[in-house]
């Protein structure tokens, strides 16, 4: 191993390390109970004390006043956090701070990403509408030209992370196909209304009537650079959905493990019982199997694959963090017995974070036809 | 010298190389040198149409990448030795008589004697021994450490009378290493021998078994009376369970790769464009599936060849690949016979739309991957066991 390689190897293990010790300090499912049904959906005070130890700002390039690290130390970082059920809502805001860093406006980077990078702003992104779907340019709403500005109509749902955001970054159809625009959280014209995913945070309805954006608020105009920009940061935000699902898979996996030990039944430990054990090895292999397609996703997107091959492993990553993480949550309730269906029990909370982790940007069905749309030839070569 | 035998090959030091020159240079190196009408065989083939090619490999001195040079190998690490093994694969090289040369050569070079050393390693790089490996019986499958065939000692020799079954190619074998019972007072695994035995001799019957593949390549070897010195005991007596543990090493990355489900995978995909079906969406989508689960397989045995290039070292954990590798290989042509339709009920090469295909062998054929080598559930077993540290 080169000395930057072995550097950076290090960086990425004292990441790792530091998040493992905040989480241990954090995490508290009685208080992620209370906070259940509530607005922002997630916890103000840690997510301050995340962004003082830089978290928001790591993928944030240093001239925005950010660290400019790369997405092996974001990673390993949600997975941390995902295994202490602590993810709400960094990889929503990483996304919009991606479509923002991706974009075409320089000025606007340049006013908002450091408030991304200290944590004064949380922006979502509002992409989706109807009955939901990954194909971006599949949108209503729409952008008209006025002036050197843009009028935003539509609606906008399943927006996770809005109902603490400062903005968002709209997706608007205009003469030249989709744009992004920055929308201010306190626009004329904008509303939200909650719906409640299954882990209880909100994931918001954003209502835009006749709202104005200036010239200055265009992320990226009307086209097909705007189309590659949400690709880009899709794909990087897919990724990272899935390194905090791979966390919530193995802090699922480890409690069904700690409980197999020590429950008796028939006089003997259940974990000794051989159904159970190869229930239980079977986890094991989708989660190292997540693991390894995390690696080679992470890596990808570090070294600056882009185009099909870069959707194509990101999709790869994000259908087997659903399978796998629904798969492992699902079956550490049945190994637990019925304790573990009870509310009180914290394996339910596992299975609700992975049923929000797996449908949002796209499911495993979503992701599995857009690999197979995106390899295109090289699927049936 | 050990390769006295054989004319000198020219050395090099290919660990000198990194890892993507030495690729170059065996993707070259095969491409030159495997025989036009040996590559990409569906079957293995006999020692005696296979021999000429193991003779080229051995007078070239590419024979045995993992030996050390002193005894005729290329003395590479094992993250080249990984490097020689894909690249051969790709190469549709055929399989020779490998035990020799992958499993009692290194075991001798690690743990045999010299004398042994001196004995033995030359004849394997000349072919003129053939090895083959007796572990299973009837009886001692799984637990393998209750086999049954007995090693008493006259004089200066071991005595071996019982029964292997399952041993590969045996009719072309010249020599058989073997797990013998030297103690039948003590612990199973106490009272096991490693010893290496001359097949050539009256006492030894070879009988080959059929598989479902139509092939007969495994066998049922007969031992009665047959004798063996004393000087053929690898390692200490009644101590043949750690050494045959010894040999696991490299076989436990290797039987984990993806090589058998990405071949698999191409013979879906030639029957899915000679049968139509990529215009099938529902199709499509389950190959989707498939073909992520094949390159998650290579990524996850990236992960453990990863650590292996950096001169790292892993455990148990490594059960998963095999686990992974071989059932994904399954998936894939229990595809191809669904895709397959009708044509999935003929046997032997069909006409798929002027092209022909072999539908139903890869499906028979890797019935034996989660059997062999520890079955998927013996690597359940060792996961949780050794990784889950879930109680017995």
């Amino acid at each position: 191993m080169d000395t930057a390689t072995q550097e950076r190897a290090d960086q990425i293990r004292m990441l790792r390390d530091s998040a493992a010790d905040f989480v241990a300090g954090h995490a508290d499912t009685r208080r992620l109970r209370e906070r259940r049904g509530t607005l922002p959906g997630h916890d103000p005070a840690a997510c301050r004390q995340m962004a003082a130890l830089g978290w928001f700002g790591i993928t944030v390039a240093e001239a925005h006043g950010g660290l400019g690290l790369g997405f092996g130390e974001l990673a390993a970082v949600l997975q941390a956090l995902g295994k202490g059920l602590l993810g709400e809502p960094m990889v929503a805001t990483v996304f919009a701070a991606r479509l923002l860093q991706h974009g075409a406006n320089a000025a606007l980077k340049q006013r908002l990403l450091p408030a991304v990078a200290d944590g004064t702003a949380l922006p979502a992104v509002a992409w989706q509408e109807g009955v939901g779907g990954i194909d971006a340019a599949a949108i209503d709403t729409t952008a008209r030209a006025e002036g050197d500005g843009f009028v935003l109509d539509g609606r906008k749902r399943f927006v996770a992370g809005a109902a603490g955001a400062n903005g968002f970054v709209v997706t608007a159809r205009g003469a030249g196909g989709p744009g992004l625009f920055w929308v201010d959280a306190s626009s004329f014209g904008v509303s939200l209304q909650h719906e409640w995913r299954a882990d209880e945070t909100p994931a918001d309805v954003l209502t835009l009537a006749g709202v104005r954006v200036a010239a200055a608020e265009v992320v990226a105009a009307p086209g097909a650079p705007a189309l590659a920009a949400f690709d880009r940061a899709f794909d990087e935000a897919i990724v990272l959905a899935a390194a905090e699902m791979l966390g919530v898979a193995e802090g699922a996996l480890s409690m069904a493990l700690a409980y197999m030990r020590t429950r008796v039944q028939f006089g003997k430990p259940i974990g000794s019982f051989q159904a159970l054990q190869h229930k239980a090895a079977d986890l094991y292999v989708q989660q190292e199997l997540l693991r390894a397609v995390l690696d080679e996703a992470v890596a990808k997107l570090d070294a600056g694959i882009g185009g099909d091959e870069r959707a194509c492993v990101a999709s790869r990553c994000k259908a087997r963090a659903a399978d796998a993480g629904l798969r492992i949550t699902r079956e550490v309730i049945q190994l637990h017995g019925a304790i573990g269906f009870t509310d009180e029990y914290d394996a339910g909370l596992h299975l609700k974070r992975a049923l929000v982790l797996a449908g949002w940007l796209g499911n495993a069905a979503a992701h599995r036809q857009r690999f197979a749309r995106r390899a295109g030839e090289a699927l049936a070569a | 010298m050990a390769t006295s035998e054989t004319s000198a090959p020219p050395r090099r030091d290919w660990n000198a190389l990194g890892d993507e020159a030495f690729r170059r240079a065996a993707a070259e190196f095969f491409a030159a040198h495997v025989p036009a009408h040996l590559r990409h065989l569906s079957r293995r083939p006999r020692w005696a149409e296979v021999k000429p090619w193991y003779l080229t490999l051995s007078a070239h001195g590419w024979l045995v990448p993992a030996w050390p040079v002193e005894w005729g190998g290329m003395g590479l690490s094992q993250s080249k030795v990984l490097v020689y093994l894909e690249e051969l694969e790709r190469s549709g090289a055929p399989r020779v008589m490998d035990q020799g040369l992958m499993n009692i050569g290194p075991l001798l070079i690690a743990r045999g004697t010299d004398e042994q050393r001196r004995r033995f390693l030359p004849k394997i790089l000349s072919g003129e021994h053939t090895w083959c490996q007796g572990y299973s019986e009837p009886n001692a499958g799984s637990d393998l450490a209750s086999l049954r065939t007995e090693a008493r000692i006259e004089g200066d020799e071991f005595v071996i009378n019982g029964s292997k079954i399952w041993t590969s190619v045996a009719f072309d074998a010249s020599h058989m290493f073997a797990l013998v019972r030297t103690d039948k007072t003590v612990k199973k695994q106490a009272g096991i021998s490693f010893v290496m035995i001359d097949m050539r001799q009256s006492g030894v019957k070879v009988r080959p078994i059929r598989n479902i593949a139509g092939h007969e390549e495994l066998c049922e070897v007969f031992l009665d009376d047959v004798r063996t010195p004393l000087a053929n005991l690898v390692g200490e007596l009644n101590r043949g369970w750690d050494v045959a543990k010894a040999l696991l090493g490299f076989e436990r990355i290797w039987s984990g790769s993806p090589r058998q489900s990405m071949l698999a995978l191409l013979r879906l995909k030639q029957l899915a464009r000679a049968a139509g079906k990529l215009h099938d969406p529902v199709f499509v989508d389950k190959l989707a599936q498939v073909t992520m689960d094949v390159l998650d397989s290579a990524a996850a045995y990236e992960r453990f060849a990863q650590i292996m290039r950096t001169g790292g070292s892993f455990g148990f954990e490594v059960s998963m690949l095999k686990i992974w590798a071989t059932e994904t290989c399954q998936r894939v042509t229990e595809l191809m016979v669904e895709a397959a339709g009708d044509l999935g009920t003929l046997n032997g090469e069909v006409d798929v739309d002027g092209e022909a295909i072999d539908i139903l062998y890869p499906f028979l054929d890797c019935r034996a991957f989660t059997i062999y080598g520890g079955s998927s559930q013996v690597q359940r077993n060792i996961l949780a066991k050794n990784v889950l540290e879930l109680p017995a």
